[in-house]
């Protein structure tokens, strides 16, 4: 795979990479999408045959309801998960300028 | 001295009640072993500070009448399973000091019950491994032979208890993390039905495949646990509905079914197919019918695994961004505190496989890789709901080699991932599966054998497994 491509993945994805790695990575790449790449084959034969099924009767999908209540206080948590939080003032998350 | 080898929750509590040990005497026995030996094997990430809290709480229930079979049976718990109050990591440097604000479902669920955990084990980062190598906080290396691994994800789980550091242990698995260390430490491990146990308070990686797994040295001891932790939880909406739990027709067929083409691939180790064959013969002898049967889809089970993985982790790693909780590096820009975060945050392999899964949820790859993996789980769900019209369970071995050497397979991301050749079945058609050790090798290593059930069915597995248990 061409490492332009990795870097606008790292790029994407959010993750700082080393030059180094990216080139590991581009090399592992091409590795594991020759593997995984025989579920096409796979689905395009199963197709043919017929076998990927339309209304799949093992699909074990239900639909979960619940009422639409407040279960807690207002404020209840917010300490707790504020104090788990890198980096806050006056309890507010702080965060760098996006542009 | 307490004989830990031998121990199993039923005798333990027979020994609690008859006054032989107490449950402190027990825990200082653990924790004894975990002084001497855990600095080498490294199973433990941390012992909790409050165990004697818990052992007060438990020797108090016996006290007054409220103790169950449970009730002060040590365990340990695998790194990203959430206790209040205690650091969570999944073995990630992103988060290393993470404390959980709240206890996971299954927690809560074993609190209750009164026992005492005696700390969190190591891991793969985020479970992405088979051989715990690729946590953040060091290597664990196997009790049974130091110079091997102990399989993975759930590396330190089963580590704690081959170690006797533990008596029972709680792991997860995604795809083989449970059986696979099970197999390589000699062990017993559970894969319940996708959604039997909640994955609250659980450090996600493969949402449609994730179940926590228990781990201990008998089929009995399993079963206790996941009779303990499944039940309906409304914090995971995967969870089955408790009217939906009820098993019809439990009769057992007693009928098993072979995939010989499945166990005749590449890279599948001569020695474990001898015990294979070994142990099918000990169960044709004890009454059971066992069955060649072609079952052409699940050589593509691994394949499939590998694209909804990697493609369901990147998108729940993306909650990893330095600003809500975990471990937050500078930069200039918002976009350089998330990409410093997580770049410096996630180990190599995490990095590999988000990027992976950036890859195949891209709009241009997005129909080969992720629909056509859908559509292929949809075809193994199938024929597998077919087969087991007329069978129970379907065996294998659990893994398809011995328990391999520190360092080996790390450069060889496909080596590795065959790890789990014969686990993905399961975790793709949400069925349970076993784990049960079948021996040793000549070397002196644990043979295991995997039995996979249908939907729900754990109770075949139980059965099948404690009959095979008393003819190894």
């Amino acid at each position: 795979m061409q490492l332009e491509v990795v870097k606008k993945l790292a790029n994407l994805a959010r993750i700082d990479m080393e030059e180094v790695e990216i080139g590991e990575i581009a090399k592992d790449f091409d590795t594991i999408l020759a593997y995984i790449g025989q579920v096409e084959e796979a689905a395009t034969e199963g197709g043919v045959r017929g076998e990927v099924s339309k209304v799949p009767e093992s699909y074990h999908l239900f639909n979960i309801m619940r009422e639409d209540i407040v279960t807690n206080k207002s404020g209840e948590y917010t300490d707790k998960i504020m104090d788990i939080a890198p980096n806050t003032e006056n309890g507010y998350l702080k965060v760098k300028q996006i542009l | 001295m307490i004989d830990l080898k031998n121990l199993t929750i039923e005798k333990t509590n027979n020994h609690y009640k008859n006054g032989d040990f107490t449950v402190r005497e027990l825990v200082d026995e653990y924790l004894k072993v975990i002084k001497n030996n855990n600095e080498r094997i490294n199973a433990y990430l941390e012992i909790y500070n409050d165990i004697d809290v818990q052992i007060k709480k438990a020797e108090e229930m016996f006290k007054n009448g409220t103790a169950t079979v449970l009730t002060g049976i040590p365990f340990s718990l695998k790194d990203n399973i959430l206790l209040e109050g205690h650091v969570a990591s999944a073995s990630s440097k992103i988060l290393e000091n993470h404390v959980a604000t709240y206890d996971s479902f299954v927690v809560k669920k074993l609190k209750e019950q009164g026992v005492i955990f005696l700390g969190r084990t190591n891991m793969d980062e985020f479970a992405m491994g088979s051989s715990t190598q690729t946590s953040a906080f060091g290597i664990t290396r196997n009790p049974l032979d130091e110079s091997l691994v102990p399989g993975g994800s759930s590396g330190g789980p089963a580590a704690s208890v081959a170690g006797d550091m533990a008596l029972v242990a709680l792991g997860t698995e995604t795809c083989g993390s449970i059986r696979q260390p099970a197999a390589f430490c000699g062990l017993v491990g559970l894969k319940p039905t996708y959604g039997m146990v909640s994955r609250s308070g659980v450090i996600s990686l493969g949402s449609s495949l994730d179940q926590v797994s228990p781990l201990g040295r008998t089929v009995r001891d399993t079963e206790i646990i996941f009779n303990t932790i499944s039940s309906h939880d409304a914090k995971d909406s995967t969870s089955i509905p408790d009217n939906m739990r009820i098993i019809k027709n439990n009769i057992i067929k007693k009928k098993i079914g072979i995939p010989r083409k499945f166990l005749s691939g590449e890279g599948i180790d001569k020695e474990v197919m001898k015990n294979f064959e070994e142990s099918c013969d000990k169960l044709q002898k004890a009454g059971y019918e066992l069955i060649d049967v072609d079952l052409p889809s699940i050589k593509y089970s691994l394949a499939v695994y590998h694209v909804l993985m990697q493609a369901e982790a990147s998108s729940n790693l993306a909650r990893f961004d330095g600003i809500r909780y975990g471990k937050q590096v500078d930069g200039e820009k918002l976009y350089d505190v998330y990409a410093k975060s997580r770049g410096r945050g996630f180990g190599k392999e995490t990095r590999r496989r988000v990027l992976l899964g950036t890859y195949i949820l891209s709009h241009g790859y997005y129909d080969a890789y992720y629909n056509s993996a859908l559509k292929v789980r949809q075809m193994i769900k199938d024929e597998l709901t077919n087969f087991f019209k007329d069978f129970d369970t379907f065996m294998t071995p659990t893994v398809p080699f011995l328990p391999f050497k520190i360092g080996e397979k790390l450069d060889d991301p496909i080596g590795m991932y065959l790890s789990d050749l014969f686990s993905a079945p399961a975790n793709l058609a949400d069925i349970p599966s076993i784990a049960i050790p079948s021996g040793k090798s000549e070397g002196g290593l644990p043979f295991s054998i995997q039995f996979t059930s249908p939907y729900l069915r754990e109770d075949i597995l139980f059965t099948i497994g404690k009959d095979f248990e008393k003819l190894v």
